[in-house]
C-alpha cells in the first residue's frame, strides 16, 4: 500500500498518478487518513487532548464531588483517543475499530444528551457530551454523524469504485 | 471579565489566521507560506503572551484562579501549531489548510479559557 499517496497537487505528475490511484477499490478504500478525512482527525485529536485534559483535572481535584460524571468524561476522553487513532491508521480491523469508537461516541453523546435533559442530577457536573455537547458548540454531536458518514463512504470493498 | 490588550490581540491574531487558512482551502490552495505563516504567527503570540503572563505574575498581577492551570493550557496550547503543522505537512492538501484554520479556532477557544482563569471571571467551564 502506498502510504502517502494523498493529493499532492492536481497539477502536477505526482498528483494525477494519486488521482488513478484512488479510482482502485482496494486503493480508495484506504484513503481514509486522506483530504477530508485528514480534518476530521485532526478534529478528533483537538477532542482527544481537551477531553483527556478535563477528565485528569476533574479527576484530579475534585473526584469525589461528581463521581459518575467524571468517569464519563474519562470514558470519553478514551473514546475520542482511540477514534482518532483508528480513523488514521490503515487495514479493515482500525477500519472497524474507527466504526466501533464512533459508533459508541454517538450513542454516548445521544445517551448522555437526553439524561441531562430528563435527570440532571443523576450527573450534576458537564461533561464533554452534557446537553448534546453545547458546551462545545455541539461539534460532540456532529463529529460522529460526520466521522460514520466519511466511513460510509470509504468502507471496503465499496461497489462501484473498481 | 476585565478585556485586556493581551487578549483582544490574541483573538484577532487567531481570527486572522484561521480566516486566511479557510480561504486559502476554499480557493483549492495545498498550505502555502501564507497559510504557514499565518499559522507560525499564532504560535509567536501564544509565545509572547507567555513570557509576558511571567513578567505580569511577577509584577503584582497574580493569576486569580489556579496558575497551574492557567499554565497547563499555555503549554498545550503551544504544541497545537505545531502538531497540525506536522499533520498538515504529511499530506499537502487544499484540506490541510482546513487543518492549518482549526489552529486559529483552537487557540481562540483556549484563549477565553486561559482569560477566564486570569480573572476568574467565568467558571462556568
Amino acid at each position: 500500500m502506498k502510504a502517502k499517496s494523498g493529493t499532492m497537487s492536481s497539477t502536477s505528475p505526482a498528483g494525477r498518478e494519486s488521482e488513478q490511484e484512488q479510482a482502485g477499490g482496494a486503493v480508495r478504500a484506504e484513503q481514509r487518513a486522506s483530504g477530508p478525512g485528514r480534518l476530521i482527525i485532526a478534529v478528533y485529536g483537538i477532542f482527544a487532548v481537551s477531553a483527556t485534559a478535563r477528565a485528569a483535572y476533574q479527576i484530579a481535584t475534585k473526584f469525589s464531588a461528581a463521581p459518575a460524571a467524571y468517569l464519563l468524561s474519562a470514558f470519553a476522553a478514551a473514546v475520542y483517543i482511540l477514534a482518532a487513532v483508528a480513523l488514521a491508521k490503515k487495514g479493515l480491523r482500525w477500519f472497524w475499530t474507527s466504526v466501533a469508537a464512533i459508533s459508541v461516541e454517538l450513542l454516548g453523546v445521544l445517551a448522555v444528551g437526553l439524561l441531562s435533559v430528563f435527570d440532571a442530577a443523576l450527573l450534576p457536573d458537564d461533561t464533554v457530551w452534557s446537553g448534546f455537547g453545547k458546551g462545545y458548540g455541539y461539534v460532540p454531536l456532529l463529529l460522529p454523524l460526520l466521522g460514520l458518514w466519511w466511513l460510509w463512504r470509504h468502507r471496503p470493498g465499496r461497489p462501484g469504485m473498481r | 471579565m476585565a478585556v485586556d490588550g493581551f487578549f483582544i490581540t490574541g483573538v484577532v491574531i487567531c481570527l486572522v489566521s484561521a480566516l486566511i487558512c479557510i480561504v486559502a482551502a476554499i480557493i483549492r490552495q495545498p498550505p502555502n507560506d501564507i497559510t504557514i505563516l499565518a499559522v507560525a504567527a499564532v504560535e509567536l503570540f501564544l509565545l509572547v503572551y507567555g513570557v509576558a503572563a511571567v513578567f505580569r505574575q511577577l509584577g503584582g498581577e497574580p493569576v486569580a484562579g489556579e496558575a497551574w492551570e492557567f499554565w497547563g493550557y499555555w503549554i498545550t496550547a503551544l504544541l497545537v501549531p505545531v502538531a497540525a503543522f506536522w499533520w498538515s505537512m504529511l499530506e499537502r492538501s487544499r484540506w490541510s489548510n482546513l487543518v492549518l484554520g482549526a489552529v486559529g479556532l483552537t487557540i481562540a477557544v483556549m484563549l477565553v479559557r486561559m482569560e477566564q482563569i486570569w480573572d476568574m471571571a467565568g467558571t462556568a467551564l
